[in-house]
């Protein structure tokens, strides 16, 4: 008999997983960054259904307390997620850069063919 | 044969300031091709720049002087220039200085000259001083203007920075670039002179910032791989 707290867990990791679903197909989510977000909702119901497995990786770990494990764990996945996102935008901010030199080099072409004489 | 130079001018709101610079370097160097790179200002410089006489670059956004230069050094390496000098757009630069540069990059041999404020007298700021000695240690070379943005670029030097100029605030990464991709360099004693108009843009905020930039350059520029010179046909 499931008790609440895996009830709450197991709704929590079918909702996060439904979101991430909704969102890749509304295009909000490109795929190449979804799969950061599967993991995790996918880890979330394994463990919501599987509790004991929740207590042997606890025991494993040597941690006393199986609910302070998912805590701990919660915390270094958001860390990792966040370091994603800054190398994300790391990335693209140099992309940006790039870009916007190269529109300058560009215009300033576009500037010299235009005021050049045209070719008979 | 002589060199193809090109002297970019990098500006950022500098409206009221850059006839006088053009003007100061035209009348310094008459044959010298100029280009003004645009770092996204806001003032009159839009419209100042067509009536100048110059080739210019437009940013649409402020990108800093690093990828402001990056764009400057990239066409100029697209449009068969050899060597590249940086001039500031608020008239600190002397334009009688640029000879020496462009003498110091030819007669010395080196990829890159760098205009020195303070070869004869200490920088008065304790900041600069104390960089300018972190600086020495790690390029294993004397620098005693560390944050100089008055420098004369040779082929080699420009092919690699047009690519990986650094940015943010760029001048000390740029000697440990520098030193990290085996570019020679040498330093050549300039006349430091006040800007024409207006404020300078670093404020105490922004002092704070550079310095922990800066000092993460001195511990990562290092460690980073070296780059590959690009040439394009």
């Amino acid at each position: 008999m499931p008790d609440r707290v895996q009830l709450e867990t197991l709704v929590a990791s079918i909702g996060l997983l439904l979101a991430v679903f909704e969102l890749i197909r509304r295009r909000k989510l490109t795929e190449e960054y979804s799969f950061l977000w599967i993991l995790l909702g996918g880890t979330l119901f394994v463990v919501s259904i599987r509790a004991d497995m929740l207590a042997a990786a606890a025991r494993l770990a040597g941690v006393a307390n199986p609910a302070a494990l998912p805590l701990v764990v919660a915390v270094a996945a958001i860390l990792i997620v966040c370091l994603c996102l800054s190398v994300i935008v790391s990335r693209q901010r140099q992309q940006i850069e790039r870009l916007i030199e190269e529109t300058a080099i560009l215009s300033a072409e576009l500037r010299d063919l235009r005021s050049a004489p045209p070719v008979k | 044969m002589k060199p193809a130079v090109l002297c970019v001018v990098v500006a950022h709101n500098e409206a009221p300031n850059l006839p006088l610079v053009v003007a100061d370097i035209r009348a310094q160097q008459k044959h010298l091709d100029i280009l003004v790179v645009d770092d996204g200002s806001t003032d009159r410089t839009i419209s100042v720049l067509p009536h100048l006489g110059v080739r210019w670059l437009q940013l649409p956004e402020r990108m800093g002087v690093g990828s402001a230069m990056r764009a400057g050094l990239r066409y100029a390496a697209r449009n068969g220039y050899d060597v590249v000098v940086r001039v500031d757009g608020d008239g600190q630069h002397r334009a009688d200085d640029i000879a020496a540069l462009l003498h110091a990059l030819d007669a010395r041999r080196a990829d890159v000259a760098v205009g020195s404020r303070y070869q004869i007298e200490q920088p008065v700021r304790r900041s600069q001083r104390l960089l300018g000695t972190v600086l020495s240690i790690a390029t294993r070379q004397r620098v005693t203007d560390p944050t100089s943005g008055f420098c004369a670029f040779g082929p080699r030097a420009m092919r690699m920075l047009a690519e990986h100029h650094p940015t943010g605030y760029p001048e000390p990464e740029l000697r440990l670039f520098v030193e990290r991709n085996a570019l020679s360099v040498v330093e050549v004693g300039v006349r430091s002179r006040p800007r024409f108009h207006g404020q300078t843009s670093l404020t105490a905020g922004r002092i704070i910032a550079t310095t922990a930039r800066v000092a993460l350059a001195l511990a990562i520029v290092p460690w980073r791989r070296r780059v590959q010179e690009v040439v394009r046909a």
